[in-house]
């Protein structure tokens, strides 16, 4: 399985029926049970764009993430920043502040919950489960603490146009950002230096750190841009309910996460592609999607997000014992 | 003259260990919250503060025994409200199934989670984090499927089973900690599963090319956390006094921050149950303090979330990880 980016041995005869193309497959397959089972609604305007709209607030950080975890890192606070984003944004604009001054802050803002994980994983050592696990929780109780448990409106021109307004009148605003920066991280991982290096990290950090990477560093800026960007996926939240609720993004962090893994990202870092995490994140939507459309009970919703984190992972896994046996 | 030595070095180790810090930290904190509050030493409230502890003290027990084994339970919360819910609404007013059944089956709901979860990280080899986060969001979901009943608690033996006071002064449920966690002590100390466990904690490679049989040990280990998990879904309908699909959300920051509070190291090996009883006691005291010199609800979630992150810093610092160059 010779993956874009995979350091493994290859074998080359399987380079053309890898794993992202069984994905794309898997893709198409779902979307077509989806339009029929969901005819005529699923093709409407009124399911697709809410549908697009969600795929690209999952997928601007489902891309950021997977550079992350690529490096041997997760960050399960993305949900509890969405939250305290969607809070702070409310209560900003309710104060006065101009709606670009506002994004700015709330971009900051993440920067700041990103720059404070990276400090807790790289110059503590706390293990980036645990001490992403504690900062949602934070992120999400300053959030509740911000609007004091009520949902704030945020209504302003600039803030509205992040998620609902519309490039050449067709094309939503979130898939712009969305297309941006699915590129930018594409180029990052596959063309450029510190592509190589986050790879490099993810496999082996001790011969990273002894070829003269600077491995906390890699680390750290992953998890600044995840915050960043979750503050960012924040603000588009916010943009399409119009209003600002400490539960934004609750439970958030389980699509995502899965998402990325089914993408085939590995858990322990060093595999994964962007486009892996696209595929990921389209099947991922269609489902959640199609499963909304066909009115399923929110907490049974749950029971699927639930299991196919588990499913993706235990096929990655009985993919990998196979592997192993072959050699 | 040798005795003598010998006594001195098992105080000095005694003393490495996180418990003495523990039990400053807990004087410290009950001189500042009685002068912070005049409620706080009252008679009235440390009891309540006691009989606060029942359903994390019960879910610290069985999380302490998975991860001493080096593995991780986040489902304990799901897993104490289904089996609550399911209790609930068993003994309801259409069903009534008699008490002693409905034990049973709670034990076994929770137990059969467990054994799932157990034999998924074993099996498939799914990281257990990865695992009981799935499962936590499965069994919440099945939660839900009971949520337009409305079960209330009826039945005086259930309701008597989490809030009684012994002789009007002592809360049964610290009772049930208590006599739970020296068993588990012992069973720790005193039996192979025990010495098992931390072998596998330690160094998992190792105990497998000892010929401990790894897997039946850990899949063991995550039945009694469900088994404790159900214990104390049925402590919360009976505190609570009906039976609600959302009961045991968020149990698990709060488990997680008491247990590596109490000297559990994250990845096995290390835990011993005087350490997480404090712990406990500490960490529902700040609750209960929080309450008293009225910080705002939210507040104290910020502070629930906070204590947990300072908790796994300092845990980190004294396994000197804060020293890794890469």
């Amino acid at each position: 399985m010779a993956e874009n980016g995979d350091a493994g041995i290859g074998k080359k005869r399987h380079i053309k029926i890898n794993n992202t193309v069984i994905l794309f497959i898997i893709l198409a397959a779902m979307f077509a049970l989806s339009s029929y089972f969901g005819r005529p609604f699923f093709f409407s305007k009124l399911n697709l764009i809410p549908m697009i709209n969600n795929l690209s607030f999952i997928g601007i950080i489902a891309a950021v993430l997977t550079m992350l975890m690529v490096a041997g890192e997760i960050d399960f606070s993305i949900g509890g920043n969405i939250g305290l984003t969607a809070c702070l944004t409310a209560v900003l604009l309710e104060s006065g502040l101009p709606g670009w001054l506002v994004v700015i802050v709330a971009l900051l803002a993440g920067a700041a919950m990103g720059a404070f994980n990276g400090m807790l994983v790289t110059v503590v050592g706390v293990n980036s489960i645990i001490a992403t696990i504690g900062t949602m929780f934070i992120w999400r109780g300053i959030g509740y603490t911000l609007t004091n448990g009520e949902s704030r409106l945020a209504m302003n021109p600039v803030v509205d146009y992040i998620g609902r307004g519309f490039v050449f009148k067709i094309i939503p605003f979130p898939i712009v950002l969305f297309i941006i920066i699915f590129i930018i991280t594409y180029t990052m991982m596959n063309h450029s230096k510190w592509g190589r290096k986050i790879y490099a990290v993810g496999s082996n950090p001790l011969a990273s750190f002894l070829s003269g990477i600077n491995v906390k560093k890699v680390k750290f800026i992953g998890f600044l841009l995840c915050g960043i960007t979750a503050s960012l996926s924040g603000l588009i939240l916010t943009s399409l309910t119009a209003v600002g609720m400490p539960q934004h993004g609750q439970g958030l962090e389980l699509v995502i996460i899965s998402s990325i893994i089914l993408g085939g990202t590995a858990l322990g870092g060093g595999k994964g592609t962007i486009l892996g995490t696209l595929a990921g994140v389209f099947i991922l939507s269609v489902l959640y999607n199609f499963l909304t459309i066909m009115n399923v009970y929110y907490f049974y919703i749950q029971i699927v997000q639930g299991s196919v984190l588990i499913l993706v992972v235990a096929a990655y896994e009985i993919r990998q014992s196979m592997a192993i046996k072959r050699v | 003259m040798e005795k003598g030595v010998k006594k001195y070095s098992q105080i000095m180790n005694f003393l490495r260990t996180p418990t003495p810090t523990l039990i400053g930290i807990y004087i410290a904190m009950m001189l500042l919250f009685s002068l912070a509050s005049e409620n706080f030493l009252v008679v009235q409230n440390i009891k309540g503060i006691f009989n606060s502890f029942a359903v994390y003290g019960i879910i610290a027990a069985g999380i302490t025994i998975v991860m001493i084994g080096g593995g991780f339970d986040l489902s304990v919360g799901s897993t104490a409200g289904l089996a609550g819910i399911v209790s609930a609404v068993l003994i309801m007013d259409g069903i009534e199934i008699p008490t002693p059944y409905v034990f049973l089956i709670a034990l076994a709901i929770g137990s059969l989670v467990g054994l799932i979860n157990g034999l998924i990280i074993t099996k498939v080899g799914i990281n257990p984090i990865i695992t009981t986060l799935g499962t936590l969001a499965i069994i919440r979901g099945v939660c839900y499927f009971w949520a337009d009943l409305n079960p209330r608690i009826a039945n005086v033996f259930v309701q008597n089973l989490g809030r009684i006071y012994l002789k009007n002064v002592f809360p049964i449920t610290t009772v049930y900690i208590i006599v739970a966690f020296i068993i588990l002590s012992l069973i720790l100390k005193f039996t192979r599963f025990g010495r098992d466990l931390f072998t596998i904690g330690g160094n998992e490679n190792l105990a497998r090319l000892a010929g401990i049989p790894v897997d039946r040990v850990k899949i063991i280990s995550y039945v009694i956390s469900g088994f404790f998990s159900a214990i104390a879904g049925l402590l919360l309908i009976s505190q609570l006094g009906s039976g609600r699909p959302e009961y045991g959300t968020g149990a698990e920051l709060e488990v997680l921050t008491i247990v590596v509070l109490g000297g559990v190291v994250v990845g096995g090996g290390k835990g011993n149950f005087l350490g997480v009883f404090i712990a406990l006691v500490i960490i529902q005291t700040i609750s209960n303090g929080m309450v008293l010199i009225d910080v705002p609800v939210f507040l104290r979630m910020v502070v629930k979330g906070a204590l947990l992150v300072l908790v796994i810093a300092i845990d980190a610092i004294r396994s000197r990880r804060h020293l890794l160059l890469y």
